[in-house]
This record gives C-alpha cells, sequence and structure tokens, in this order.
C-alpha cells in the first residue's frame, strides 16, 4: 500500500516539476526565437528587461495575465473557451513518454544501457512513463491538437479565424500521414514502440544515418504539424492576420501560443529521441563507471542522469534552432502549394522509405549492412527526388529579364 | 526541389555572426547630421537681446499654419529685443508643424533656428503647443551682434528688412 | 481539378481584408469574395487616408506646396519635390543650373533605390518570410536615408527641392560618402539576389501570379516597374527625357510574363541601373561654382497664366503634376498623377482566380504607398 502512495507522490512530483520545466521551457523557447531571428536580420532583440534580456518571458506573460480578457459577443462561447484548453493540454501530454534524460534512482547507471528486454530493473525518473505504444500514443496526441486550432477558428466567428481553422485542419491531416509513415520505419528499424527501447536501439548507430530520408521527411511534415513558417498557413499574419488567434487575446491567446512552442519543443524531443539517439551520447558510459568508482552507484547514475539531460537538451536545441533559422530565411508556401508538396511528394517518399525499410531490414538481417545500405538508399532516392523537382520545375533563366534599350527620341531643338 | 533554398539559410546563418546594426535608442542617440530640422529654438543675440522682432513672417511662410506670434512694443528703457516690437507671445503648435525649415527661411534675423532636438513627444494636445519660454534659449547663449539697421531707433525707423522674400 | 459542373456547390464568402490589415500598405480596403480560397472578385476600396492635399494645394502658395508634396509617397520625398518643382519651372520658365539637375539626378535615383529595396523587402515580407529582407532592404534604406539627412536635413521629409535648383547645396563630405555606398551596394543587392531569386518558395509563390498581360497594362494605363515586368519598354527617362537623363548610359529591364516574379527581378535589376547613373552622375558632376540654384529664380513665384504637365519616372511609376496658374500667388488648379493610384486600378483583374495568399503578394509587387493613392 504505502508503495503505490510513495509511487503516485512521486509520480505527482515528476509531473509538476515538468509541466514547470516546459512551461519555462516555453518562455525561453520565445526569448531563444526572438534574439536568433534578431540576430539573423542584423538586429539585437529583445535586451531590455533583465540582463541580456532574461526577464523578457516574464514581462510578457505578466502582460498577458493582466491584459483585459474580452470575449467576443457573437462567438460559441463553450466552444471558444474550450479551445485554448484542447490545443494546450495534448502538447503537454506528449511529454509523458519522451525520455529526456536517463536517472535510474534504482542506483544503477548501467541499467540505463541495458537490453530493457532483459533488464526491468529501470526506474528512470527522467521519463514519466515508458510505456510499450510509446511511440503510437506520441502520433496519437501529436494529432489531438489539430482539434483546439480548427474549433478555435470555428467558434470565434470570424471570417479570417475560420479560414485559419480550415486550412489548419487539411494541413494537419494531411501532413500526419507522412509524418506517421516516416516515424514508421524509424519503428520499423527498432523493432519497438516504447521509446526508451527505440533510444536503446540506436545505442551503436543513431537512425538519423539510416533513415536519413526519413528523417528529412520528419523534419519537413513535423514543421508542417507545427504550422511554423514555411508552412505557418494556419496563422498567416500576412494574409489571415494570424488566423484562428485572430479573435483570442490575453491569457488565452497565451495559451494558444503556449501550446505552439511546447509542441515545437515536443516535436524536436521526438526527432532527438527517433532519430538522434534520444538522451544517448558516447562518453556517457565511461562517466557512469568514473563516477559510481569514484563516489558509489547513486552518485554514478545521478551524474549519468544529468549528464544525459544536458545531451538531450542540447540536441532539441540543435533541431529548435534549425526551425528558428527557417522561419527566418524563407517565405511562406501557399496552401494549395502545400496540399501538393504533401500529397505528391512527402507521402510517396515516405511510403517509399516504409518500403524500402521493410525490405531491407529483412532481406539484411545485419544491423549494421543494412543500415549503410538505408543510408545509400536514402541519398540515391533524395537525388532522384532532387533532379525530378527541378525537371518539374526548373530553374529561371537569366533572360527571364531582358535588358533594353528603348529609342530615345531627339529633344525638339527650342 | 530544395537546392536553392540552402542560399536562404546560409544567408542566414552568416548574418547570425556578423555585429546588429542597431543603434539602441535610449542608451545610444545616434548624432544626428548637421543640417538636420528638429524642434525649433528662438535665438538671443550676444548682449542677450531676443532675436526675435515680431515681424510675423515666419508664421506667415508657415505652410501647415503651426506658428503664432503676437507682438508688442518694445520698452525703450529695457528693450527686450533690437528695434521696434518683440514677440509677446511665440506659440508653436509641434503637431501641426511639418519641420520643412520655411520660418528658418524667412527669419530676417536669424532668431528661429530647427536645431536637432527631435524628441519630441506629449500627453495631450495642450502640451504640444510650445510656448515662448520653450523655445527661447538661456541669455547667456546668444551670438551675434546686433545689426546696425535695427538698432536705429528713432521716429525714422525702417521697417523690419526682409532678407528672404518669401 | 474537376469540370465545374462536378464539384460541389459551395457558398461564397465575402471579406473585407483591410482597412486594418498588416499587409494592406496602409489603409486600403479590398472587398473580397472568395469561393474556398480561391478569389471570385476583388473590389478595391480606397479613400482612407485622404487629406485633400490637391484642394490645399490651391490655398498655399506654390513654394508651401513643397513640403506637402513630400507626403504624397513618403519614400520618395525627392521624386515628388523634383517632379513638382518642374511643373513650376515650366510653368514660371525658370531654368536650372546644371550642377542642380545633377544634384536632382542623384537624389532621385538614390530615391528609387532605396524605394526598391524597401518595397522588394516589402514584397517578400508580404510572402510571409519572417522580415529578414525587409531588414535587410531597411538597412540599405538607412544608409541611403543617412546621406538624405546630411544634405537636406531630414530622411524622409526632405523638401530640398526649389524652383530653379536645390535648396542647399551638396555638404563637403557627401561625394565620397556616396562613393562608398556605392560600392557597398552591389553586395546588398547580389545577396538579396542570391539568397531569394532562385528560392523555390519564393518562385511557387511568385511565378505565374498576378499575371498582367501588355494589353491589359496599357489599357489600365499602368507606369512604372509594373508595366515594364509585363514587357513594354517604357520608361520616361528614356521616352521623354527630362533634366539631364539623356546624357546617362543605361538600360531598361523589362520583363517576358508579366508576373509577380518579373516584377520582382525588374525591380533588383533597376536598382543595379540606378547605381549605373550615380556612378555617371558622380564622374560628370560640375564644380561647386555652377551653383545648386538659379540665383534669379524667386521662390514667391507668380508664375504667368497658363497650364503646365510635367512628368518624371518616379520610382512607382509615371509621376505627373498639372498646374493651372491664374497669375496668382497660388495655384489656380493642381492634379497629381499618382502612380501609386493608377497602378493600383487593375488589381482586380490581377488577383481574380487566385488565392487569398496571392492578394497580398500581387498588391506587394504594384508597390503602392496610400499615402500617394489617397492624397
Amino acid at each position: 500500500m504505502d508503495d503505490i502512495v510513495v509511487q503516485v507522490l512521486i509520480m505527482l512530483v515528476q509531473v509538476v516539476v515538468l509541466v514547470l520545466a516546459i512551461s519555462t521551457g516555453f518562455a525561453y523557447l520565445t526569448l531563444f526565437e526572438r534574439r536568433l531571428l534578431a540576430r539573423m536580420q542584423n538586429r539585437v532583440g529583445p535586451n531590455r528587461a533583465g540582463p541580456g534580456g532574461f526577464l523578457q518571458p516574464a514581462a510578457d506573460a505578466v502582460k498577458l495575465f493582466f491584459k483585459e480578457d474580452v470575449i467576443p459577443t457573437l462567438v460559441d462561447r463553450g466552444v471558444y473557451l474550450l479551445a485554448p484548453a484542447l490545443a494546450v493540454i495534448p502538447a503537454l501530454l506528449i511529454w509523458a513518454v519522451i525520455p529526456f534524460g536517463c536517472l535510474n534512482i534504482a542506483g544503477d547507471y548501467q541499467a540505463c544501457f541495458a537490453d530493457p528486454a532483459t533488464n526491468p530493473n529501470l526506474h528512470n525518473i527522467f521519463q514519466l512513463a515508458d510505456i510499450d505504444i510509446g511511440v503510437l500514443y506520441l502520433l496519437a496526441i501529436t494529432s489531438i491538437g489539430v482539434y483546439g486550432i480548427t474549433l478555435a477558428g470555428w467558434a470565434s466567428n470570424s471570417k479570417y479565424a475560420m479560414l485559419g481553422g480550415i486550412r489548419a485542419s487539411a494541413q494537419l491531416i494531411s501532413y500526419e500521414l507522412a509524418l506517421s509513415s516516416a516515424v514508421l520505419a524509424a519503428v520499423m528499424m527498432a523493432g519497438t514502440l516504447s521509446t526508451h527501447e527505440v533510444i536503446y536501439q540506436q545505442m551503436t548507430m543513431w537512425f538519423v544515418i539510416p533513415q536519413l530520408l526519413g528523417f528529412v521527411l520528419f523534419l519537413i511534415s513535423g514543421t508542417a504539424e507545427l504550422v511554423r513558417a514555411p508552412f505557418d498557413l494556419v496563422e498567416a499574419e500576412q494574409e489571415l492576420t494570424s488566423g484562428y488567434n485572430a479573435e483570442y487575446g490575453s491569457m488565452k491567446f497565451a495559451l494558444f501560443f503556449m501550446s505552439e512552442y511546447i509542441k515545437m519543443i515536443a516535436i524536436s524531443a521526438i526527432a532527438v529521441t527517433l532519430y538522434l539517439g534520444g538522451w544517448n551520447a558516447p562518453g556517457l558510459e565511461l562517466l557512469g563507471s568514473l563516477m559510481t568508482g569514484m563516489a558509489g552507484p547513486l552518485v554514478g547514475s545521478i551524474a549519468v542522469g544529468l549528464a544525459s539531460f544536458l545531451v538531450f537538451l542540447v540536441k532539441v536545441v540543435l533541431i529548435l534552432f534549425l526551425f528558428v533559422w527557417m522561419r527566418a530565411s524563407w517565405p511562406r508556401v501557399r496552401y494549395d502549394k502545400l496540399m501538393y508538396m504533401g500529397w505528391k511528394w512527402l507521402l510517396p517518399l515516405a511510403l517509399l522509405n516504409v518500403a524500402m525499410t521493410a525490405v531491407f531490414v529483412v532481406v539484411l538481417p545485419d544491423a549494421l549492412i543494412h543500415s549503410v545500405a538505408l543510408f545509400v538508399a536514402s541519398l540515391v532516392v533524395m537525388a532522384v527526388a532532387y533532379v525530378v523537382s527541378s525537371r518539374v520545375k526548373p530553374a529561371p533563366s537569366r533572360s527571364r529579364i531582358k535588358m533594353v534599350q528603348p529609342e530615345v527620341p531627339r529633344r525638339p531643338s527650342s | 526541389m530544395f537546392g536553392e533554398l540552402l542560399k536562404g539559410l546560409q544567408t542566414t546563418l552568416r548574418y547570425m555572426f556578423r555585429p546588429p546594426v542597431t543603434v539602441q535608442y535610449p542608451d545610444v542617440k545616434r548624432p544626428v547630421r548637421e543640417r538636420f530640422r528638429g524642434r525649433h529654438e528662438l535665438k538671443r543675440f550676444a548682449n542677450g537681446q531676443e532675436r526675435c522682432i515680431g515681424c510675423s513672417l515666419c508664421s506667415a511662410a508657415c505652410p501647415a499654419d503651426a506658428i503664432l506670434v503676437v507682438p508688442a512694443e518694445n520698452n525703450l528703457e529695457q528693450p527686450t529685443s533690437p528695434g521696434e516690437r518683440y514677440a509677446a507671445t511665440y506659440e508653436i503648435n509641434m503637431l501641426r508643424c511639418i519641420f520643412c525649415g520655411y520660418c528658418e527661411d524667412a527669419c530676417p534675423t536669424n532668431a528661429i533656428v530647427l536645431e536637432h532636438q527631435y524628441e519630441l513627444s506629449f500627453y495631450d494636445r495642450q502640451t504640444s503647443i510650445y510656448t515662448k519660454d520653450m523655445l527661447l534659449v538661456p541669455p547667456d547663449q546668444g551670438h551675434g551682434e546686433i545689426p546696425p539697421i535695427l538698432t536705429q531707433l528713432g521716429d525714422k525707423r525702417p521697417s523690419p528688412p526682409a532678407q528672404i522674400d518669401l | 481539378m474537376k469540370a465545374e459542373g462536378t464539384m460541389i456547390k459551395t457558398e461564397e464568402l465575402q471579406i473585407n481584408i483591410g482597412p486594418q490589415h498588416p499587409s494592406t500598405h496602409g489603409v486600403f480596403r479590398m472587398l473580397v469574395t472568395v469561393d474556398g480560397e480561391t478569389i471570385v472578385d476583388l473590389k478595391p476600396v480606397f479613400g482612407y487616408l485622404h487629406r485633400n492635399h490637391e484642394q490645399i494645394a490651391e490655398v498655399n502658395t506654390y513654394l508651401q506646396n513643397m513640403p506637402y508634396t513630400d507626403r504624397l509617397d513618403y519614400f520618395n520625398s525627392m521624386a515628388n519635390n523634383q517632379a513638382y518643382a518642374m511643373a513650376v519651372e515650366k510653368l514660371a520658365e525658370i531654368e536650372v543650373p546644371e550642377r542642380a539637375e545633377y544634384i536632382r539626378v542623384i537624389m532621385v535615383e538614390l530615391t528609387r533605390i532605396l524605394n526598391h529595396a524597401s518595397a522588394l523587402g516589402f514584397l517578400i515580407n508580404d510572402m510571409g518570410a519572417w522580415q529578414t529582407p525587409l531588414a535587410f532592404g531597411m538597412r540599405e534604406r538607412e544608409k541611403i536615408l543617412d546621406l538624405f539627412e546630411s544634405t537636406s536635413g531630414a530622411r524622409l521629409m526632405c523638401n530640398y527641392f526649389r524652383f530653379g535648383g536645390v535648396v542647399r547645396d551638396l555638404p563637403p563630405d557627401f561625394v565620397p560618402r556616396l562613393q562608398s555606398l556605392l560600392t557597398g551596394l552591389p553586395t546588398f543587392i547580389d545577396e538579396f539576389e542570391r539568397m531569394l531569386r532562385e528560392n523555390e518558395i519564393l518562385r511557387i509563390r511568385s511565378e505565374g501570379i498576378g499575371v498582367l498581360p501588355k494589353e491589359v497594362a496599357i489599357s489600365y494605363s499602368v507606369t512604372g516597374p509594373v508595366l515594364r515586368g509585363s514587357g513594354i519598354p517604357y520608361d520616361i527617362r528614356k521616352a521623354e527625357p527630362y533634366s539631364i537623363y539623356d546624357r546617362f548610359d543605361f538600360d531598361v529591364p523589362i520583363g517576358t510574363v508579366g508576373d509577380v516574379y518579373d516584377r520582382f527581378l525588374v525591380r533588383i535589376e533597376e536598382m543595379r541601373q540606378s547605381k549605373r547613373i550615380l556612378e555617371q552622375a558622380l564622374k560628370q558632376l560640375p564644380d561647386a561654382e555652377g551653383g545648386h540654384i538659379n540665383p534669379k529664380a524667386r521662390q514667391n513665384i507668380r508664375p504667368p497664366v497658363g497650364d503646365a504637365y510635367t512628368r518624371i519616372e518616379s520610382p512607382k511609376g509615371e509621376l505627373g503634376f498639372y498646374l493651372v496658374s491664374d497669375g496668382g500667388q497660388t495655384p489656380y488648379r493642381y492634379k497629381v498623377r499618382a502612380p501609386s493610384f493608377i497602378n493600383l486600378t487593375p488589381l482586380s483583374d490581377m488577383c481574380r482566380g487566385y488565392k487569398v495568399a496571392d492578394v497580398v503578394v500581387i498588391l506587394g509587387s504594384i508597390d503602392i504607398v496610400m499615402g500617394e493613392v489617397d492624397r
């Protein structure tokens, strides 16, 4: 009995700490993005609140908290109020299965690196729940987020918001397919749906190498899933004046904002887990054994836990950097072209990737060989796709613009 | 399909490592150029007398009708300005002013000059009207001698010279 | 796409884009009828920024109108000044010294560069690039505005031209500063072009979008880069060389398709040509003895009874001023032929059949300034 109470207590503490940490992460991601965008645009970015703008997120939060909470008269009240919650809760739920480190409180760091099938004594407090269908859960929860956006667009009773909502439902559903297919291939490589085990399977080689194509597809469709630039049609400011959340203000807007950024971190975390070896990095085991030798198993375990968390963080930040970088560089894709790309390029490529992975994994049972083969195949497929796409839409010729010298009429000699 | 996109990424990445061009305004104030047309100032002569002789030419030249000049007769014992009259009221409505510099061009005594102050903000329309006290420079900041034509006091005083007709 | 009859009938939706909208470039309203995301009809509504410019001008003296022309197209105050000054000079038969003409050309060509740099930035921004090209364009614009500030005393509302010349001569350090700006300019243009010219997303967003065929462009009397993007080599600097433009060697870039992409490329190329003109103008610039203003020209003029129309190639197109004098201090009639306004008229023809997202891009490619449209 006591055991369960303790476990529940630990779980609660974990949940509270996790949610707080993610909210802080979200807040500082906004700062990170703004500063980075500014630097890419030759600007400085927010640097007034606190040293180096460090308190800017707090200032924003305070501002949003104290804004008047306006509910437009003609909105569908119930749905209107529910929508922000529907957006932000799935974004938080995603984190339940993501291992963002490995701290075994049982006090044995080696459990982190052992085969989970033969070593069930792992109590990793850096992962809320290592459920058997972890990856499936991730896909399911990320898809639910679209309800918040669509319902917000519908309930706002505003034309811009509705267009945003319609775009959201179409875009998110189409890209869900490519995203899931990309993930499917990675899962086939790992042979498991458990997130911890996926990481274990990448101890020798990160899946980004055999699944290079899958990784690229995941990033593209992940960006679309996040409605981030260049696929941010749902809240296209220039067209729809920020789309689905046009009628939302104060904290309700902040919740949408929060859900978007938390999902952004989450998608990066999923990419890290599935393709970049999760929290693992070469040398972690060595660190564990060193610290255990010096100060005992518990310290070793904690050292590994913290180091692995750091590794995870670095990898996530790298992917977040990529998202911000893309936002700084590219214009937005048009809605119909986005659909075109999703259905005619990404989905076929993702399916091809799944087929390729299946064939190679079965035909070449040795992990190293089929990984290398898949890597080569990915490169070939990408090269072919590149050539075909440039045939479909050849680069503009220099003669697109002609330089002419129009006839200059003589001035009347006056 | 994605090859050319990388060029854009490359450009933005390169800029990330360059120093920003921003001037951090309230901390760093970029000095304005010498000819900058900012807030007006009413100048004085070296002896502390006001240059403005209340002729209202600036007011006439102003395209935006921003200047109000109400002249008054000088007290002959303690003249405020050389010449017959001085500006008893001199007001510029900074919300109307378009900083074209015509008042400066029109002024026969170079009394009104558009100086380099550009931080003009107000809480209400009343405070946007700059009165003479606000525009006039302190007495020790005068410059230049009084032109003889203005000191020929007497009955046959010439009317204010029109340097630039407008 | 299926044939019309087999599609599900859906209700059309009317959306007001503007007057308060981030990408209508001012207070401009487009009443858009959409079927899904496709534009069925578009009705431009303007007049929200009407300031009675032409009527005020009939009350003001000729000189007092000069600062008001700054505020028509507030990106190109120098070009507006030139057009107005030329109109009055024609009306009152005032001669302009050579040096003043060169100073005018330098200023207007700088204006062209800054206008195109920022217009392209705004265009890409309308496509959804999160302000990066705009920030680059604005950075370049700032350098030119600094030159304007040191010359005329104001960055935007220059009020630099007078009848018979310009109000002050160039500051002593102007020429070296302009030269260093010109050496840095190709880097900016090349970088801007490299960053975006072949960018797939930009091409998807602009190629074949907002096509304005030659005939339509002519029938709407469109001018400027929009007309040249449609493939008509019409540039007033060449067609009717005013000021001293017949002394410079430059090309007129024209597009082949007439879509947004062509207008984008034409503007980039025009910046290069402006740079060429500037280099030649600097080389030919007469000494300061030439005088920056005709000393005989009075500013407080009463032109003889008559009328005059002059036009210049402003960065946005043909900018013309029509003045009628009744012999008094103020113009009897004052009319501005505003390129932004006339280029805006084919908007609904250009937008019909495209998507909602294209409307803002097409609008951005026309490059309007509401101050000039509504006057």
